[in-house]
């Protein structure tokens, strides 16, 4: 797998151009179950996280690992983002940082 | 002995380059051609040295040079020389004769000295001749003819002889076009013609009295560019600009554009001294071609009351009727017309046309104003009236339906879409830059800081609003903060003679009073940082407390929580409405930047705001 140190901004449709690629991105989380949560990426896509710590349904989580399919991420850190936080800006976000802008997020 | 050249001198110096010093050298005399100094040297001279057949380039020996000084020596004389060096000049297949030792033979002659042509074609002939009797092909001795090795410059100076180089600028014309000229190279011509013609100005400053006057030029190719004269040069210019009319100009100087007084776009401005040219184009007519540079009508808020004229292109949605408006300063009566343009930028702006462009294009606009016909308009003043307003002066340009790319581009948006939009007035907008809604109105007219602070003239004459975004980033603990303000009226009290304090305005006076806040403190943001007035409704929650409060701190839990109560302001972003001004100070113009209103910074509301304008620069 190709773990380099940093991590690209993705959304759900941008996930799977960083296959064995190192992400992060924030989901909104829908469900909890044993290690694995089942999230709404901030393009309204469903995403797995796989070992994620828990965090509370309806929160914002913010998951950095490796993307291992096109709608899987195993989780290396998560974070609970709580219930405020923007999804269009974060979506905005993620479109400039794999768009023609992308150098200024190396 | 002969005073003439010795025949194939030349050529026995090319095939002994290194004579040594010692030993005997065969007798040459050559004819110096082509004398002139090295530079501004006057002790190195180089010429042409002649054996009449051939020529090398030459320089005299430093220690000879009080011969051509005195006149002993002169150009066409004869040298004998006595000792030499060839040398091999790099890259070029020429060869350098520096003469060590020489006398002077002959000081000057008449002409040139070129041997005989005929000896040579006559040995020709024979050769021929020898060539053709004999059947058997022996072996002709033609004479050796050296190869004459001629440098490109030795071909040219034979070509021009002596003769001076040109001197009328007219036989030496290379047009630059103007968008060409920058301020390293000083060896332009540019032929404009007087768009605009300043008047002479009379200023008065440190040094005295002096005159100034500026002129628009504009090129064939539509570029303009301003030009100014002080002084001597204004008052010999003067008379001789005529607006309208075609001139070569040279000699000018250019230097970056002062911000403050352009009116045109470029970079960079022209000055032209007494030793500026200025020739007359005679019969030349060229209209040059305007150049648009158009601002989207959204985008206007930031030029309100600038002195930078702009150009716009829309759609006419409406033209009034002629207004008769009476003008203040001499009572004469003027036409005025109001059309009502749109774009793509779904805003409309109201243009005033004035003069003749309100009687005949106006009537134009008005009789065609069902099709929705596109107008481009060049040089308008961008005024506050209603928000924000274009106005015509009187070098304004006005072209119905022309032919450009940004044109065609607006009628396919307005039958497609603009045509059923409802689009607001960017009037509208900008008409109330102090409302108390804070949030709308920190996102209009936001800049940076460095917008303000690179321009002084900002706010001269009117305050200019603007929203910013900054860090504050000091507050300084050792100033002024508060003032003793009327319970009542909030104006400054004076301290009565008895414990008390005297309001001016009310009348009255009064034991207690309250503080109020009265500071500067300085922001920063990626562009810069600038020093802003912030009075006490804004202060007070910047601060967190009342300046009551704050005083009490200072006096009670001493200076360190005073110090603490500042600092823990510092460092946190707000959204600042201000105002500019241009003020006086001791004689000096001051910029002076006052927050009218005040938000913190709400991630959501910028974040979308970002995004916007960030997606508007990849357009």
């Amino acid at each position: 797998m190709d773990a380099s140190s940093h991590a690209v901004f993705v959304n759900g449709e941008l996930l799977k151009l960083h296959i064995c690629q190192r992400v992060r991105t924030v989901v909104q989380v829908m469900q909890n179950e044993g290690g694995t949560v089942l999230g709404q990426s901030t393009d309204n896509q469903q995403l797995t996280v796989k070992g994620a710590t828990s965090v509370p349904v309806t929160h914002f989580m913010e998951v950095i690992g490796v993307a291992d399919g096109p709608q899987s991420i195993l989780a290396e850190i998560c974070t609970d983002f709580g219930s405020n936080f923007d999804a269009a800006s974060f979506n905005g976000l993620c479109k400039l940082a794999n768009g023609e802008f992308k150098n200024f997020y190396l | 002995m002969e005073k003439l050249p010795t025949e194939g001198g030349i050529a026995t110096i090319l095939a002994n380059p290194n004579p040594d010093s010692g030993s005997d050298l065969p007798e040459i005399v050559l004819q110096v051609v082509d004398l002139r100094p090295i530079g501004n040297s006057s002790t190195r001279y180089t010429f042409m040295a002649s054996d009449g057949k051939m020529k090398v380039k030459a320089m005299l020996p430093t220690h000879f040079a009080s011969e051509i000084n005195s006149g002993n020596l002169q150009n066409l004389g004869l040298i004998r020389v006595l000792d030499y060096t060839l040398n091999s000049i790099p890259n070029q297949t020429e060869k350098a004769l520096i003469v060590t030792k020489c006398e002077v033979v002959a000081s000057s002659f008449d002409s040139e000295i070129k041997s005989e042509v005929k000896k040579e074609t006559e040995m020709e002939n024979e050769a021929i001749k020898a060539k053709k009797e004999e059947a058997a092909p022996s072996i002709v001795l033609k004479p050796k003819q050296e190869p004459i090795v001629k440098s490109a410059m030795q071909i040219v100076k034979e070509e021009r002889g002596n003769a001076a180089p040109a001197a009328r600028l007219s036989m030496t014309r290379r047009v630059h076009p103007l968008v060409s000229l920058n301020p390293y190279q000083g060896n332009w011509t540019i032929k404009v013609r007087v768009t605009n013609k300043g008047n002479l100005r009379t200023y008065r400053n440190v040094k005295g009295e002096g005159h100034v006057f500026n002129v628009e030029l504009t090129d064939e190719d539509g570029t303009q560019i301003q030009a100014t004269m002080f002084n001597e040069a204004a008052k010999k210019f003067y008379p001789k600009f005529e607006l309208g009319k075609v001139y070569y100009i040279s000699k000018g100087s250019l230097r970056i554009a002062n911000k403050q007084f352009k009116t045109v776009q470029n970079d960079y401005e022209m000055t032209l001294n007494e030793n500026a040219i200025v020739e007359e184009a005679e019969g030349e007519v060229f209209i040059p071609e305007t150049k648009y540079n158009f601002v989207k009508i959204d985008q206007l808020g930031s030029y309100v009351n600038s002195r930078e004229l702009i150009d716009v292109i829309g759609i006419v949605q409406n033209v009034s009727s002629t207004l008769s408006i009476r003008r203040k300063s001499d009572n004469e009566t003027i036409p005025k017309r109001d059309i009502t343009i749109a774009d793509d930028s779904n805003k409309t702006v109201v243009v005033s046309l004035w003069n003749d462009l309100a009687t005949n294009i106006g009537q134009e606009l008005l009789d065609i104003v069902d099709t929705s016909p596109v107008v481009a308009i060049k040089s308008l003043k961008v005024g506050e009236f209603q928000g924000v307003s274009l106005s015509t002066v009187s070098k304004s340009v006005v072209q119905i339906n022309p032919d450009l790319p940004e044109a065609h581009k607006l009628r396919t948006w307005y039958d497609s879409e603009g045509k059923g939009a409802s689009m607001a007035s960017i009037g509208s907008d900008m008409a109330s830059p102090n409302t108390k809604n804070g949030s709308r109105s920190m996102y209009s007219d936001r800049v940076f800081l460095s917008h303000i602070t690179s321009d002084p003239s900002l706010g001269h004459d009117k305050p200019e609003f603007f929203s910013i975004n900054a860090y504050i980033s000091l507050i300084k603990g050792d100033q002024n903060m508060w003032y003793r303000a009327c319970k009542t009226c909030n104006k400054k009290v004076s301290e009565a003679s008895e414990s008390g304090y005297w309001c001016e305005a009310c009348g009255k006076s009064d034991d207690q009073c309250s503080l109020r806040y009265i500071m500067v403190l300085k922001v920063s943001d990626p562009t810069g940082e600038a020093w802003l007035s912030v009075f006490n409704e804004q202060a007070e929650k910047i601060i967190g407390c009342s300046a009551d409060e704050l005083e009490r701190i200072k006096n009670e839990e001493g200076d360190d929580q005073y110090q603490m109560k500042l600092k823990e302001a510092m460092w946190v972003p707000h959204l600042f409405r201000v105002s500019v001004t241009q003020n006086e100070y001791m004689g000096e113009k001051r910029q002076r930047i006052t927050v009218r209103s005040q938000a913190l910074v709400d991630p959501t509301t910028e974040s979308k705001y970002l995004l916007e304008e960030i997606a508007k620069l990849s357009v």
